[in-house]
């Protein structure tokens, strides 16, 4: 072995493991031996790559030639291993032992010596010494070797090879064919025996017998047989657990040997362990008890049964430690379960001198672990109120945990007190503020007496610990290990400190009751806590030193303390552990903090370009998961995104980014939008990134996206700002075009630029804000951005009242026209060539929205006139006047509908005067408003089904009629496009993986793209581009859409939809404007239970037009009305005729040039109503000189 | 779980892996990750000095033995600090296998008692025998404890 000569893997299969050539008759083994053994040439060239087991295409000659010289290797030997005494007498027998050993040699090997093993002792050595140990470097194991495996079982006496054998079965047993062990990679057995239909050996072909060879020995109940009864019972553990008549066999194996040696009738040795002492009974005993909770410990848990119950609970006693590891495991998960029964069974245990004590010194990390998981879910049960007893004894175990020697150990104990391991998702926020309560208040008292459990001052000797120093203690100690694991265990812990925390103060920590817990200590710690959470330190702190009994230490102080420490490891070098340590950072940042410090952390960190994608956008998800818990801290989160945005652009997936602006949108409640709104806009006023500037590599006002893939990535995530915004700007500023506070005829009387921003300004600052900022970006940005923020621009226009819909109008309107003149005169500068359309670039673009924008003024001009046309003759509606007004506000609905989402049971294209003659239509034809929309949104049914996961029904096909096929086409193509690049992750999922600790997907690496994705072949990229580049070229006809795919990236139109989509949930049906307000709490709440859950369009009612039009229908009769019905629907509320009068009850400054002063006891005539305001005329001019405009209603006593 | 116990020698050539509940398409993404990672961190690292990296909610220990570079994953129960406690009876298990860190031809020439001893530590992703000589004796057939 040790003179073998060579450096790889293939030299040690190639080696001559024996110095004993034989010639080789059989035809087959020559022309194995004559070929430089294919299969380890093709297995080396695997080698020499770095992802050995891959299959790329060059190797797949070779590999095909491989298969079928195994294959034939195997399946001649594999039929000659059938019949093994015969193949035994052949003459042809002899160990075929060439130069190079390929896997058919070794597998021949071991069937020539299974046969010949009773003859010759030199084979056993053989086999141990370089036949098993070699097959041991292929991957996996030919089901054909088992018949000769099995003879040898039954027949070899040597220990080392019945070893060997046992492993090599439960491998057959195991292997699923396809799960390789590295080493050299061997072919799909089963698929080759298939190949050959005739007689190839399969794993369903063997694996019964293995079983019942294995069966039968793991009962054999001979003394000097036990040790193989061992192996045996655990090579069966390996078959795949889909077999319930082996799982059967197996449970009956199992508790079959439990019931003969489980019960124990002496209380555990401690220190038996391995070869002390002991008879020779016992010692057997011992280890069939360890083989047996082993073996149960591997088969699935069967919580209702009283029997598993009883076996696992008796591993407690066992004197084999890894035995009693397994069943405090077991019990750990049955308690999370059923903790009664479980603590029922266990309750003599945890008394001060049970046998749960003496694991509290048992030497086995993961016995203890398992511990504290237990104690914990018994102590925490609900099912165990009227057992207060039972959980104040598993409770006290799990407080002595936290002294234990093993970092393991004590931070599971922390991190069980903490609350975190709450198997209902439901009371996560309850139990882990209970946890922090528990933390912070409990102080440890060690059990003196085994007397009684009398908890209540019994501290005598020991001093009593309050929970949080030694917790506080521990993990400072910890942070100055050099350990990584150590480091990065005890940054965990702190977040995990910090998610209780904040849920402790979510909650309010009032709310929990105090009573229960409070004794000596606690008082002073009352007062940190309080001094922690909201009053101002100094005055705190100094009372809480005094009633602390020779403690000057806060829990504040001791946490800043920790803090303090934590801080330093950033400076560890595992970017990892830093990483870790800046999200425990972010969990125990609560929001009254200064922020400073947190914010040049991360900056500085992500400096460092060692940080992968993947952790960065873990970080972000971290501050989703951070806002969730404490809302308050919106833009405190927001300016850390960025940080992120502005630092790492080319690392952070804009979906991430996206969602935690969507959700502390919607989550900052109706105060905090504004400034987390203009927390997402801060990203577009950064200065554009200055190419090799190091100097700002600090400064988190900088932008450092040095190379040009970063600023390619930074231009994408100002595309999804820009986009952002337009999507969500009348969101955050409640102000939409259907709940409009604005009179409709407000704008026709400003049409002067100046004064329409300066009265949009005042009314909604948030939203002049918004514009503003997309103005500039329409005018300033990268091509990519101006699309986007015109997009940006007429959602905004769509949505909201006037005046802003005008002033986005005439901003667009200039674009265009300015474009165009531009162009004329500068013509001749800039030698003919066309720059872009126009300088904008945007012309062609702009048009279309315009034109929509064209069509709903048009329409409302129409309207007006029409109207006025019926007063003035005083004719009644037709109905054929009806529909074709219907018609043409349906048709503006479908245009609309193309740009943006809008609800559209409440839109009114032709203004809010159109309400009342629609609604007539509506109700004369029974069309119900929602049955009337097709709209994709309102149709679908839910959040879930809407992120691109599943792709939509074609929206634009289903509205039909009025659309243009050029449109329909384009969106159509749009959707496909999406389906065929879906295969991103949505970030909505990976928010609630994330949140739920799902972690088992594998990580990308980015290398591995090619190799990962088999299915997608050179065909299907081209198809790819292909899409990519005509959605480029069709940008132009489907400019309608209000997403920013048009680079065709796929994160913007993933996000796109993702925002679109999502969007629907923040219009609630209410019809009144009031509504809003209390809707953006309301969606708060639904997006704090669950993200994903779906968020139903409520059915809105049929009449959803507001509330002082209504009645200002009834109050108006119109005159000379005959039939009611339609003759006072069609009035218009402003042109009511019945003039009333009133008195102002007092004095009012006009706040806008439609607006009137009044002083108090003016007698005033009321002209109508609207929205609240009352348009009123004066008897005599006011001081101002004007005879009439709008007051608020309120301010008008009507008599 | 221990999702996965990986050798991988200097270049990346995945020596021995074992998955526990692993979907088979994930395990691709796994290996090169974790030889990517290997690569990236493991220049000029001390024998058996512990490396650590997280993936969600999933531990990463790694480090270095001679020619060798071990990769344990984990979850749950399994975090970094339990298996630093894996990855240390792994190495002292090779070591006692192969007399010191092993070089890769060593490590080669003990492959099969390499296994037998990953065996009988890592058992269906859970952690079995933590104690050299309980090791030593089971992967002879011999009974955990003797009489």
């Amino acid at each position: 072995m040790a003179e073998s000569s060579g450096t790889t893997l293939m030299d040690l299969i190639s080696a001559d493991p024996t110095p004993v050539p034989a010639q080789s008759t059989s035809s087959s083994a020559s022309s194995t031996a004559s070929q430089p053994s294919p299969a380890s040439a093709s297995a080396a060239s695997h080698l020499n790559h770095p992802m050995s087991t891959k299959t790329t295409l060059g190797e797949k000659k070779s590999k095909r030639a491989t298969l079928m010289q195994i294959q034939n290797d195997t399946i001649s030997v594999a039929k000659a291993a059938l019949n093994p005494v015969k193949a035994n007498i052949m003459p042809q027998r002899q160990r075929q032992k060439k130069k190079p050993v390929s896997y058919s040699q070794l597998a021949r090997s071991i069937h020539e010596l299974a046969a010949t093993l009773d003859q010759q002792k030199s084979s056993q050595k053989q086999l141990v010494n370089h036949v098993f140990p070699k097959l041991a470097v292929y991957n996996s194991v030919d089901p054909s070797l088992a018949p000769s495996l099995l003879m040898l079982n039954q027949q070899c006496e040597d220990r080392n090879v019945l070893r060997y054998v046992y492993y090599y079965l439960a491998r057959i047993l195991s292997d699923t064919g396809m799960t390789p062990g590295g080493g050299i990679p061997t072919p799909n057995w089963d698929a080759l025996a298939d190949i050959d239909a005739g007689g190839g050996v399969t794993r369903a072909d063997v694996v019964p017998r293995i079983v019942n060879q294995l069966t039968t020995e793991a009962t054999n109940s001979e003394f000097e047989f036990h040790a193989r009864r061992l192996q045996a019972l655990k090579a069966l553990t390996y078959s795949p657990s889909g077999n319930s008549e082996l799982l059967s066999k197996l449970y009956e194996i199992v508790f079959g040997i439990l019931e003969k040696v489980g019960d124990v009738p002496h209380k555990r040795k401690k220190g038996v362990f391995g070869t002390k002492g002991g008879d020779k009974e016992s010692i057997m005993r011992s280890n069939l008890q360890y083989a047996a909770m082993s073996a149960l410990r591997r088969l699935p848990l069967d919580p209702g049964n009283p029997l598993f119950l009883h076996r696992a609970a008796q591993g407690v006693f066992f004197a084999d430690p890894v035995a009693v590891r397994h069943s405090l495991e077991i019990l750990s998960e049955l308690a999370t379960r059923d903790p009664y029964s479980v603590a029922m069974t266990l309750e003599k245990l945890a008394s001060p001198a049970g046998a749960l004590q003496d694991i509290l010194h048992m030497n086995d990390v993961l016995a203890r672990v398992s511990l504290a998981r237990l104690c914990h879910s018994i102590s925490r049960a609900r099912a165990l109120d009227e057992r207060p007893d039972i959980r104040s004894q598993f409770n006290s175990i799990l407080y002595q945990l936290l002294l234990d020697p093993s970092e393991r150990v004590c931070y599971e104990a922390i991190l069980c007190i903490l609350g975190k391991y709450d198997n209902t998702e439901r009371h996560e926020m309850d139990e882990r503020a209970a946890g922090w309560y528990r933390l912070t208040r409990e102080i440890l008292k060690l059990p003196e007496a085994p007397s009684l459990s009398s908890k209540d001052k019994s501290h005598k000797t020991k001093r009593p610990q309050p929970l949080i120093k030694l917790v506080m203690r521990r993990l400072e100690s910890s942070f100055r290990s050099f350990s990584r694991p150590v480091l990065h265990a005890a940054a965990r812990v702190v977040q995990e400190m910090g998610k209780s925390r904040a849920a402790a103060f979510a909650m309010g920590l009032q709310d929990i009751d105090e009573s229960v817990h409070v004794n000596a200590f606690s008082d002073a710690l009352d007062d940190a806590e309080t001094n922690e959470s909201s009053h101002p330190e100094g005055i705190r702190r100094t009372s809480s030193i005094s009633a602390g009994p020779g403690r000057n230490d806060t829990i504040a102080s001791l946490l800043a303390a920790l803090m303090e420490v934590v801080r330093t490891t950033v400076a560890c070098e595992c970017v990892y552990v830093r990483a870790m340590v800046i999200k425990a950072l972010i969990w125990m940042q609560s929001p009254d903090e200064s922020l400073d410090e947190l914010k040049s952390i991360i900056a500085s960190e992500l400096s460092d370009p060692g940080w992968p994608a993947a952790l960065v956008n873990d970080v972000l998800l971290t501050l989703h998961a951070r806002f969730k818990a404490t809302p308050d801290m919106a833009v405190i989160l927001l300016e850390i995104a960025r940080i992120f945005a502005t630092k790492v652009p080319g690392k952070i997936d804009a979906d991430v980014l996206q969602l935690l602006w969507k959700t502390c949108l919607v989550g900052a409640g109706p105060d905090g939008k504004h400034t987390a709104l203009e927390a997402v806009t801060i990203v577009l006023d950064l200065p554009p990134p200055q190419p090799g500037s190091m100097a700002g590599l600090t400064s988190i006002d900088r932008v450092s996206a040095s190379d040009p893939k970063s600023a390619l990535a930074l231009q994408k995530l100002v595309q999804a700002a820009v986009w952002f915004l337009g999507e969500n700007a009348n969101y955050a500023a409640s102000e939409y075009a259907w709940e409009s506070a604005t009179p409709p005829g407000t704008a026709l009387m400003m049409l002067d630029a100046d004064k329409m921003v300066a009265a949009a300004s005042s009314r909604n600052p948030t939203l002049a804000g918004a514009l503003t900022r997309l103005q500039r970006c329409a005018f300033s940005g990268s091509w990519e951005v101006r699309i986007v923020a015109i997009q940006a621009l007429t959602t905004i226009a769509i949505r909201s009242g006037e005046p802003f819909r005008l002033q986005i109008y005439e901003f667009l309107y200039t674009l265009a026209e300015g474009g165009v003149q531009s162009q004329l005169s500068e013509m001749h500068l800039s030698n003919g060539e066309d720059q872009g359309a126009s300088g904008t670039g945007l012309g062609v673009l702009i048009t279309p929205m315009l034109k929509v924008l064209d069509e709903m003024y048009v329409g409302q001009d129409e309207l007006i006139k029409d109207i006025r046309h019926h007063d003035n003759a005083n004719k009644e509606w037709k109905d054929e006047e009806l529909k074709k007004l219907y018609e043409n506000h349906e048709r503006l609905l479908d245009f609309v509908s193309m740009f943006c989402y809008i609800p559209r049971a409440k839109y009114l294209p032709l203004g809010p005067i159109s309400a009342k003659l629609i609604d007539i239509y509506r109700t004369k034809h029974n069309i119900t408003a929602s049955t009337g929309s097709t709209d994709p949104a309102v149709v679908a049914t839910g959040i879930s089904d809407l992120i691109y996961e599943s792709t939509q029904p074609a929206p634009a096909a289903s509205n039909s009629s009025g659309l243009d096929d050029d449109l329909v086409n384009a969106w159509a193509a749009n959707l496909g496009d999406d389906g065929l690049l879906g295969n991103n992750a949505p970030a909505m999922s990976r928010v609630n993986e994330f949140l739920s600790g799902v972690g088992t997907d594998a990580p990308d690496v980015e290398e591995e793209n090619v190799f990962s994705r088999p299915s997608v072949g050179y065909d299907d990229m081209w198809a790819k581009t292909l899409l990519e580049t005509s959605e480029l070229e069709e940008e132009d006809a489907r400019s309608g859409s209000s997403s920013p795919d048009s680079t065709g990236s796929v994160e913007s139109s993933i996000s796109s939809h993702f925002g679109g989509m999502n969007y629907p949930s923040l219009f609630s049906s209410k019809p009144s404007s009031q509504a809003t307000a209390k809707s953006g709490g309301s969606k708060y709440q639904s997006t704090y239970e669950g993200y994903g859950s779906p968020i139903r369009e409520e059915p809105p009612p049929p009449y959803s037009y507001s509330e002082p039009q209504s009645r200002e229908s009834f109050e108006n009769p119109v005159a000379g009305s005959g039939s009611r019905s339609y003759e006072s629907d069609d009035e218009e509320p402003r042109k009511s005729t019945g003039t009333r009068f009133g008195t102002a009850l007092y004095d009012f400054t006009a706040g806008g040039d439609d607006e009137l002063n009044l002083t108090a006891e003016e007698e005033l005539e009321i002209e109508y109503e609207v929205d609240g305001w009352f348009y009123v005329k004066k008897k005599r001019p006011g001081r101002d000189g004007k005879m009439a405009g709008l007051v608020p209603v309120l301010y008008v006593n009507q008599s | 779980m221990i999702l996965a116990v990986l050798f991988a020698n200097s270049v990346g050539n995945v020596l021995i892996e074992r998955f526990n509940g692993v979907p088979a398409e994930e395990r691709l993404h796994w290996r090169s990750f974790l030889v990517k990672l290997g690569a990236d961190n493991l220049k000029g690292v001390k024998n058996e000095e512990l490396l650590v990296a997280c993936h969600k909610s999933v531990y990463i220990v790694y480090t270095m033995l001679g020619d060798v570079s071990i990769f344990l994953v984990g979850k749950d129960e399994y975090d970094e600090l339990a298996l630093a406690e894996t990855i240390y009876i792994i190495t002292a298990a090779v070591k006692d296998v192969c007399g010191k860190p092993p070089t890769e031809r060593v490590f080669l020439d003990k492959y099969g008692r390499i296994c037998l001893c990953l065996d009988e530590i890592v058992w269906n992703g859970l952690l079995e025998n933590t104690d050299k000589d309980r090791i030593k004796r089971l992967i002879r057939l011999k009974p955990p404890s003797e009489v």
